[in-house]
């Protein structure tokens, strides 16, 4: 099984790596990127931990092989926000949307993925994007209230700039 | 969780695809979105070879309208399908179904040409197909086949596709007349898991709005391949719209008494056959109150 190889613009970091084609985008971006904000949960495309965004969509990048997406753009966890928290991480914060913190990498992406397609969601909307991102310690109640605060603000903010 | 090794290649087109595929053998698989295909890899339910990945092609992702056709790219993905103004237009039932598919981590990158080519009996884009009498256009090394979607599925994972064949595009006619379709699905969780059994019901009026002139039931997941309910979709043909609501029970008790469920890890077959009935009778419902609707604005 030859290494082949790849383009990835991971973060908006350009990255040209050899690769076996049975690694999946994760073990990529965490053995050879060492980016471990990506978390693997069950590994099976069931719980969203491993979500990232693949040309600014949300995916499971347990299911994806690396190989398939070859010249795609990726943002993790890393990649959100810079020298100050984004602020749907701290809207996670202030809400209480954090326990353990394991979905938590992932629950963002997503977040972040709804809230670039729609600026204000509803209740409903951030409940549908969420659907596959699984919190076993939260009860998911902190997290929709931190994104749809988040989605308020911009709506804030939006209207402030007119 | 460690996936076997295997070769792959990525295909620069479809001609280059359908030849590497050809050398490859009968063990290579082609892979498309991988939502299910490098899950069971994952799994080792399919240990292939080699993959022929289509990422690099690009020119199958479209969805377009050609005099009465609309053609659908194999490599469209469920996320854009879901909301995509031509489907939206002629053919929501279809947006309903691939919008119910997985999660949205999945339905980013998962294919309706891969739905179909895995051919689950509980594929959620096939009912809605069947409704519409799609039909599937299959490259081959020697040209392209049309082949009606009725007649594509053989079993459970088994479709008349030659290993060396690839699903190229889906053809739906357009509808001409007032028509309304509604997919149903019944799920344990609400997000992210497969279909206990699905119902798609499209129907299609005279130009007036009086007479209901075609109905299309089908239902998935509750028969080796998801089928077409002709006797149950024959109760309702050519009654006036207010009649056709009278006549819901019987259609729905001859849905149920056709599906043909087993018992398994999910549900009982009982209950399968229970929700088929009630499902079909809510999708009536909607569709001939959206059809009668039409007729009001008329």
């Amino acid at each position: 099984m030859n290494q082949l190889p790849i383009h990835l613009v991971v973060n908006k970091e350009d990255y040209h790596l050899f690769v076996k084609p049975n690694r999946v985008l994760l073990d990529v971006l965490r053995e050879d990127l060492e980016l471990t904000g990506t978390k693997e949960g069950c590994g099976l495309g069931k719980c969203g931990a491993c979500t990232v965004l693949l040309n600014g969509r949300p995916v499971h990048a347990c299911l994806t092989l690396a190989l398939q997406v070859d010249g795609c753009e990726i943002t993790t966890i890393e990649g959100i926000g810079g020298e100050k928290m984004h602020p749907l991480q701290e809207a996670f914060v202030d809400k209480g949307a954090i326990q353990c913190g394991f979905c938590t990498p992932g629950m963002i992406n997503t977040a972040k993925a709804l809230l670039d397609e729609n600026a204000n969601p509803s209740e409903e909307e951030i409940k549908q994007a969420i659907a596959g991102n699984l919190c076993r310690c939260t009860g998911y109640n902190k997290i929709v209230d931190a994104i749809h605060s988040c989605g308020c603000q911009s709506k804030k903010k939006k209207g402030g700039i007119k | 969780m460690r996936i076997r090794p295997f070769d792959f290649k990525a295909a620069t087109s479809l001609a280059d695809a359908l030849n590497q595929l050809d050398q490859a053998g009968s063990n290579a698989r082609v892979l498309a979105g991988g939502t299910d295909l490098v899950l069971n890899m994952k799994k080792k339910n399919i240990l292939p070879s080699m993959l022929i990945s289509l990422h690099p092609i690009k020119n199958l992702e479209y969805v377009e309208e050609k005099n009465e056709m609309i053609h659908i790219g194999a490599l469209a993905k469920h996320a854009d399908l879901a909301i995509h103004p031509i489907l939206e237009k002629y053919v929501s039932i279809l947006c309903q179904a691939v919008g119910l598919i997985g999660s949205w981590q999945v339905r980013n990158i998962g294919t309706i040409g891969g739905n179909l080519c895995n051919a689950s009996p509980a594929a959620d884009a096939v009912p809605p197909l069947l409704a519409l009498d799609a039909a599937v256009v299959i490259a081959t090394l020697h040209g392209e086949k049309t082949v009606p979607i009725n007649s594509f599925f053989c079993g459970p994972g088994q479709t008349v596709m030659k290993p060396n064949e690839i699903l190229k595009e889906i053809l739906i006619k357009k509808p001409l007349k007032p028509s309304a379709g509604c997919y149903l699905k019944l799920r344990r969780r609400k997000a992210v898991d497969i279909s206990l059994a699905g119902v798609a019901f499209q129907a299609e009026s005279d130009p007036s709005g009086q007479r209901i002139e075609q109905v299309k039931i089908a239902l998935g997941g509750v028969a080796p391949t998801a089928i077409r309910v002709p006797d149950a979709e024959n109760c309702l043909v050519g009654l006036s719209i207010d009649d056709a609501f009278q006549k819901i029970p019987m259609c729905a008790d001859k849905a149920a008494n056709a599906a043909k469920p087993i018992d398994d890890v999910r549900a009982t077959a009982d209950y399968k056959r229970t929700i088929v009935n009630v499902f079909v009778q809510r999708c009536a419902q909607h569709v001939l109150t959206t059809l009668k609707n039409y007729r009001g604005q008329s």
